[in-house]
């Protein structure tokens, strides 16, 4: 809802005109972990847990570098602070295999959006870790002058981070499960040396022969989650001698000093002859023999079990079925000195094309899903077949949500299509006989003003007509409240430059929103508008000052600039004694806005988007149906609800769950 | 969101584990109405799109003109009026009937079925028109294919039994959800050949949801025996909708207590 953001507190500043401005972007976040000569963590599941805990706690914290003040009002904190490195994944400097990446063939998956979602709120995390850190420290005066600040900015690694949005909120006892990033610096056998990026491994040559092996693990397991999970080894060298090289996957308590196949728990597929190994030394003939430059592609179907490998782009073959592991991660194993092997765990473009594997996977999924249904409609709901239920499910959901206009015209659409129907059977379907319901008039009134930016008329008729709900949900009053402050410097900004352009116009899209001036036009009449059936409060409240001509705009924008102002103070005082760190929170982000000329031009300017209506409008929404006690969720959302409950359990262990997403999939 | 807050802190431990994780899943709005605006498009329900766009606030994804010629051929299939049914589509698109010709046969088929409809109404009537449109429009096509020579004798069937004691398979093709299913067919083409999505999401979502709870008690994973979605109070279908949220505020209470 609120993008994170610094928190301004001279509202009074921005009486004058272009008063204080950002100076600049955000100090770049620089997270580096393996320049930094900070010893590696230890990679362990436990290890992500705790610090995706952590993110969440502190994800609600405020507080960013930025600095405030073109003459330096307010100290800034450089980036000199950074280098809170540590990773969920690895957050390491770019190119290297710490950043964060998303591996091709997972793109657009539930468990990339969770893992991206849980990165960000580690990246937000630290960023505030180090700016209340950096204050506590007195480091003011060490701070580099904040009117150079933003010179700083481009030549810093290039990185310039934009604020992030905010990440939704995990909850705390599901972590997400990382994917391999590198080869751990720890889980391996000594004489293995990993080069910087750490997806590079070679056994060193200590001129000593060995009769051991030495294999190596990555830093985190495979998630199940993925579905499919994919990875490649490029042999960048034999070595001298030696061509005992395998590839493949084994758990966690597999021993170092043998080559993968070996011992139990593991399974790979061998160079030298070309044979896979299923936990034992006798292997198992399988395809070709693979050496210098062959690049070796090995994937998990979490789904039907199965392991496969590639080779040099070429599918080979099924390897390994019915594996059941919890824990997996990619192995390696090598036995002379010399042998060099490159692992790529999605930082770049495989040579297989595992995507399309992938694709074909979710396709089979989708028939499945498709096929299944059109028979199965009786587990459901018996008396209905799919269309009927849908139109029961969308009647429903056009009802309850008040859509009154549109629940009428639905029903009057599918009444006469049932009537053409010879036989229809119209009377099954009660919601299609939508009753004058006066609640979703009332309701729908309430939506409409909020859509249109009237916030004072919504918060009228909810007065009027449901005095408890307010009364009952300080929340939704306060984000009402914080709304119309909102709306108020859309007024203020687009009037301030609409003398320039009339995009302020245009820019809101399809549905001109006659707001313009209203927010300010506190005559409301309630008698006029509390006549029933007026139907027509879209228009309400237009007014024609808003064609106003040039001649008193100067005037018109101080005075509303005045209003903002006394009412963002009022709004200060009634909330800024609450203890809640939401409230505090959103009282910030609200008031950072006023501090910029033209807010629609900084990076808070989302906050400023007619979109952000709609959450605090279905928010009221359903505070009103709850205090007429009815369920606050239409069938069809509940409907989506469980569909989600439901994936993501078939998603835990890697099974069909793991290739749908809902939201991407279904929703949009 | 306060009292989402509240039923996670007083948690019924007795309340199911899945029910409070459903719980806590939001939906946003803005996806459920896209959801709701794209069946009204796509399944050709203009007024009330038109209605939504300006309710919601949203903007309707194509011209309200787009959807009439859909919403026609529609109306006329439901309607018997399949000869109507099929200028209309080669007045949209002539290449989408040439490009499949089991649509073409499906609603040859179903203006026959109509034709057999009309003697049937009437006792004694005059069976030639059918049998003239069979055998000069059915009959070519249906050695092209084994299913449409199946389909074509099935229907002619029609023809021999009296009327008031069909088998379940020929009163089948009586039933007006035949003409349904084939005006469905229609409309999935005609979007097919705009280059737009044949099928609404809500259908697939709807099987999404269907399929996900089959597979989940399939595979043994801890969900309650009933998902209730708070529509199917009962199977009256008269009763309003104070009684049906009545009814689902009990199902929840039950769940609490069992």
């Amino acid at each position: 809802m609120f993008r994170r953001s610094s928190y301004a507190s001279v509202v009074s500043g921005a009486a004058a005109p272009g008063g204080p401005q950002r100076s600049g972007t955000f100090s770049p976040i620089v997270n580096n972990n393996s320049t930094s000569g900070q010893p590696p963590q230890h990679p362990s599941i436990n290890h992500s847990r705790n610090t995706s805990r952590n993110s969440d706690a502190d994800g609600h914290h405020n507080g960013m570098s930025a600095s405030w003040g073109r003459g330096g009002h307010l100290p800034s904190y450089s980036s000199q602070f950074g280098c809170i490195g540590n990773g969920l994944g690895g957050l390491g400097p770019e190119g290297s295999a710490s950043s964060f990446f998303v591996p091709s063939y997972l793109r657009g998956s539930r468990h990339a959006e969770r893992l991206e979602e849980a990165h960000k709120a580690k990246i937000a995390a630290q960023r505030e870790y180090r700016s209340n850190h950096s204050s506590n420290a007195g480091s003011l005066s060490t701070s580099s002058s904040s009117v150079n600040l933003h010179k700083m900015v481009p030549s810093h690694r290039g990185m310039t981070h934009d604020i992030i949005e905010r990440a939704p909120v995990i909850p705390a006892e599901e972590a997400v499960a990382p994917w391999p990033t590198k080869w751990s610096d720890s889980d391996k056998y000594p004489q293995l040396d990993i080069q910087p990026d750490g997806l590079e491994v070679r056994f060193s040559g200590s001129g000593k022969t060995h009769d051991e092996s030495a294999s190596i693990r990555t830093d985190y397991p495979m998630p199940r989650q993925c579905g499919i999970y994919y990875f490649e080894v490029t042999v960048v060298s034999k070595g001298k001698e030696g061509r005992m090289i395998g590839i493949g996957v084994g758990g966690p308590k597999v021993v170092l000093n043998r080559i993968p196949g070996w011992e139990p728990d593991s399974w790979a597929y061998h160079g030298d002859d070309g044979n896979i190994f299923s936990s034992t030394t006798s292997g198992k003939a399988y395809g070709p023999k693979f050496s210098t430059l062959d690049v070796i592609g090995c994937g998990v179907n979490f789904r039907t079990g199965c392991i496969f490998f590639t080779k040099n782009g070429h599918y080979i073959d099924v390897a390994f079925s019915n594996i059941k592991q919890e824990r997996l991660y990619p192995m390696v194993g090598m036995k002379k000195p010399g042998e060099i092997l490159r692992a790529n765990f999605g930082q770049t473009q495989f040579v297989f094309d595992i995507d399309n594997m992938v694709e074909k996977e979710k396709a089979i999924i989708q028939d499945e899903i498709n096929k299944h249904f059109m028979k199965d409609t009786s587990s459901f709901r018996p008396p209905l077949d799919e269309t009927s239920f849908i139109h029961e499910l969308i009647a429903q959901y056009l009802a309850h949500d008040g859509y009154v206009e549109t629940a009428r015209a639905f029903a009057g659409e599918v009444r006469e299509e049932l009537r053409s129907l010879a036989n229809g059977n119209e009377a099954g379907l009660k919601y299609l006989d939508p009753e004058e319901d006066q609640d979703a008039v009332n309701r729908q009134r309430i939506r409409a003003s909020i859509l249109d930016g009237d916030v004072d008329r919504a918060l009228k008729l909810t007065t009027a007509f449901y005095p408890s709900v307010l009364r009952d949900n300080e929340n939704i009053y306060f984000k009402l409240r914080c709304r119309k402050f909102i709306e108020m410097i859309r007024k203020y900004t687009e009037l301030q430059h609409s003398s320039s352009s009339k995009r302020a116009n245009t820019a809101n899209g399809h549905h001109n929103t006659s707001d313009d001036y209203d927010v300010f036009d506190h005559q409301m009449e309630l008698d006029d508008q509390f006549g029933p059936h007026t139907g027509q409060w879209a228009a309400e409240g237009m007014d024609t000052e808003g064609e106003s001509g040039g001649g008193d705009y100067h005037a018109k924008y101080e005075n509303l600039l005045e209003d903002t102002i006394r009412y963002g103070q009022e709004l200060k005082s009634e909330f800024s004694g609450d203890p809640r760190r939401e409230v505090k929170k959103a009282l910030e982000d609200t008031f950072a806005l006023i501090a910029y000329p033209d807010a629609r031009e900084s990076s808070l300017a989302p906050l400023l988007e007619i979109s952000g209506r709609v959450p605090v409008a279905e928010e009221l929404n359903s505070a009103i149906l709850v205090s007429l006690g009815k369920s606050s969720s239409a069938a069809l959302e509940r409907l989506c609800q469980q569909t989600e409950a439901l994936v993501d359990e078939l998603s835990e262990d890697g099974g069909a769950g793991a290739f749908i997403n809902v939201r991407r999939d279904f929703l949009q | 969101m306060s009292s989402s807050t509240v039923s996670v802190s007083a948690a019924t431990p007795t309340r199911h584990l899945f029910e409070r994780r459903v719980d806590e899943i939001k939906p946003s709005k803005t996806d459920i109405n896209f959801v709701i605006m794209d069946y009204l498009i796509n399944e050709g329900y203009p007024s009330a799109a038109k209605k939504f766009a300006m309710e919601a606030n949203i903007q309707p994804p194509i011209e309200e003109e787009t959807i009439q010629p859909r919403v026609e051929i529609r109306n006329a299939i439901h309607a018997g009026n399949i000869e109507t049914a099929i200028h209309k589509i080669n007045d949209l698109n002539p290449q989408i009937l040439d490009l499949d010709p089991s649509l073409h046969f499906a609603l040859l088929r179903l203006q026959l079925i109509e034709l057999i409809r009309d003697c049937m109404s009437i006792p004694n009537a005059d069976i030639t028109p059918a049998l003239t449109f069979a055998t000069s429009q059915l009959a070519p096509r249906a050695p092209t294919n084994p299913e449409f020579l199946e389909d074509l004798e099935r229907t002619m069937a029609l023809l021999i039994f009296p009327p008031e004691n069909l088998a379940p398979q020929l009163a089948a093709l009586l039933d007006p959800s035949l003409r349904q299913n084939v005006a469905n067919r229609v409309n999935e083409a005609i979007l097919g050949s705009q280059g737009a999505r044949r099928e609404a999401r809500i259908r697939n979502l709807v099987r999404l949801r269907a399929w996900a709870e089959k597979k989940a008690r399939e595979t043994g994973k801890d969900i309650p025996p009933k998902l209730s979605l708070g529509l199917d109070s009962d199977k009256e279908g008269q009763d309003n909708d104070d009684d049906d949220e009545a009814m689902n505020g009990n199902g929840d209470a039950d769940a609490m207590v069992s």
